[in-house]
């Protein structure tokens, strides 16, 4: 794992974000510590998929601090994130190794051995090896997902940014995709993981629950179902109780 | 020129390279239309005289066309968004994408040229190696206005609206079916601040009047101006596109 800061891998400070008129964050602040899984919980329209952007480097925040691994984004920590956008976004055209090839030399990893082995290693975490050399126009759905996240990782990053990376998975590549996550945080990776379902947020170290471009909740998910006070509340009747009750950036821990 | 250039560039010859078809296209569409105006002109002396402009705005329409299509997958497909958030700078992508076409550009315009010379028999004075670089430079400028132009449209369908709106207007006025100096006043100081118009004397002067690059200096001066001025505004007005 490429160097990283001590500190939290994210301190976000009152941040705030409108695309002209329209408000999407609004004085947002939250924390990420190092080396687990966040989740950004929230309906679509939440800010979510903004807030990933500002936390790459892609937007500028109108008002507010952003700190990713200690530093404000810019192209000179790029090399320590990984961004799995929405869409798979990836070359047609060219095969998956081609892909993640292309991607390994982006983020500079030069020589060429290690950097053939790192991208058999990430192509072969993500189950594709049998189909490296298809082009990406002949992959599902879920392949072209799985081919995504591998151009996301292959320069092994410490901190992860996963914008919806499960939407539109079947239940059981879901499970896998979490078994990639879950191998990711062990080897000290931290990951920010955006999604709209609760079944994402239960596989979550610690969770923000999102609501018109504000944070609702932070916690873990126990945290945040024993905050409604009923004893088998799932994540999705916290969601709700937060609605109704939570004020703004309520911290349950 | 740094190595995500190369990187960037040598990314764009593959995806052209594994795109057969659109290869195909790149090599026999010219030679169709070069054809075309080969067998429908009444006199061999006219065709001396088109075919230099024809070989000129060849490249420019196909460079435009070819960059702004593939600069606009980039972002429609979120390609670009990924670049964006990487270490790459923005003149790593716009260099990249200069560096990839501008192969297609030349081996496009050799194609053309030998079509033109070897099966069209239009008779040239010039250095070829002249020629060449000359084209190269259009070539250079139709990728910068292709990748500019990608980053003002939102969808495919807006990128070929560009093309009756930027290239059409000057093909008419750059001097390929009439002289410019036989146009309309007001048309002529319009055609002389079009890049079209200059590179169509430029390559009628190196191939009809055999000059040389140093006597065509003002026409690859404007080129030259033309395409880093465009280079730097695609690269400033990228983050936007990739928004």
């Amino acid at each position: 794992m490429p160097e990283s800061s001590s500190g939290p891998a994210v301190e976000v400070n009152k941040l705030s974000f409108a695309y002209g008129r329209q408000k999407v964050l609004d004085e947002l602040s939250l924390e990420v510590p190092g080396g687990i899984s966040f989740g950004l919980l929230g309906p679509n329209g939440a800010g979510k998929t903004t807030l990933i952007r500002l936390l790459v480097g892609l937007l500028r925040a109108r008002a507010g601090t952003i700190l990713t691994l200690g530093r404000k984004p810019s192209p000179k920590i790029a090399h320590l994130i990984g961004y799995m956008p929405q869409l798979p976004s990836l070359y047609a055209e060219l095969s998956v190794i081609q892909n993640v090839e292309f991607f390994a030399r982006i983020y500079r990893l030069r020589d060429r051995k290690q950097r053939a082995q790192r991208v058999e290693a990430v192509i072969r975490l993500v189950d594709l090896w049998e189909h490296r050399n298809k082009s990406v126009t002949n992959l599902s759905g879920g392949m072209k997902q799985r081919a995504s996240l591998a151009c996301a990782i292959v320069h092994n990053p410490p901190l992860l940014f996963l914008d919806e990376p499960t939407v539109g998975l079947d239940p059981e590549l879901r499970v896998t995709f979490w078994k990639y996550f879950s191998a990711l945080t062990r080897q000290g990776a931290t990951l920010v993981i955006s999604s709209h379902t609760m079944d994402d947020a239960a596989h979550c170290d610690r969770l923000a629950f999102m609501r018109d471009g504000r944070v609702i909740a932070l916690g873990s998910p126990d945290e945040l179902r024993q905050a409604t006070g009923q004893e088998e509340a799932t994540l999705e009747d916290a969601f709700l109780y937060f609605i109704k009750h939570g004020g703004v950036n309520k911290n349950v821990q | 020129m740094s190595s995500s250039t190369l990187v960037i560039a040598s990314r764009i010859i593959n995806q052209l390279i594994r795109d057969r078809r659109t290869i195909i296209l790149i090599a026999v569409v010219p030679l169709v239309i070069a054809s075309l105006v080969g067998v429908s002109v009444p006199d061999k002396s006219i065709l001396d005289y088109t075919a230099p402009a024809i070989l000129a705005v060849l490249i420019l329409f196909f460079g435009f066309l070819l960059t702004g299509i593939s600069f606009l997958r980039e972002r429609s497909q979120g390609t670009l968004e990924r670049l964006m958030a990487s270490p790459v700078s923005r003149l790593d992508i716009v260099g990249g994408y200069l560096l990839g076409f501008l192969l297609f550009a030349v081996l496009q315009t050799m194609v053309l040229f030998f079509y033109l010379i070897y099966v069209l028999n239009v008779n040239y004075y010039g250095d070829l190696w002249q020629i060449l670089v000359f084209q190269v430079l259009i070539g250079i400028g139709a990728v910068c206005m292709g990748t500019f132009f990608s980053v003002l449209a939102k969808n495919e369908f807006q990128m070929v609206q560009f093309i009756p709106m930027i290239i059409v207007p000057q093909m008419f006025l750059c001097g390929l079916l009439w002289p410019v100096s036989q146009m309309p006043e007001y048309l002529q100081w319009l055609a002389n601040v079009l890049p079209m118009t200059y590179g169509v004397e430029g390559i009628r002067a190196l191939m009809m009047q055999g000059q040389n690059l140093l006597d065509i200096g003002k026409d690859v001066g404007v080129l030259a101006a033309y395409a880093v001025g465009l280079l730097i505004l695609t690269a400033v007005t990228m983050r936007r596109g990739a928004g």
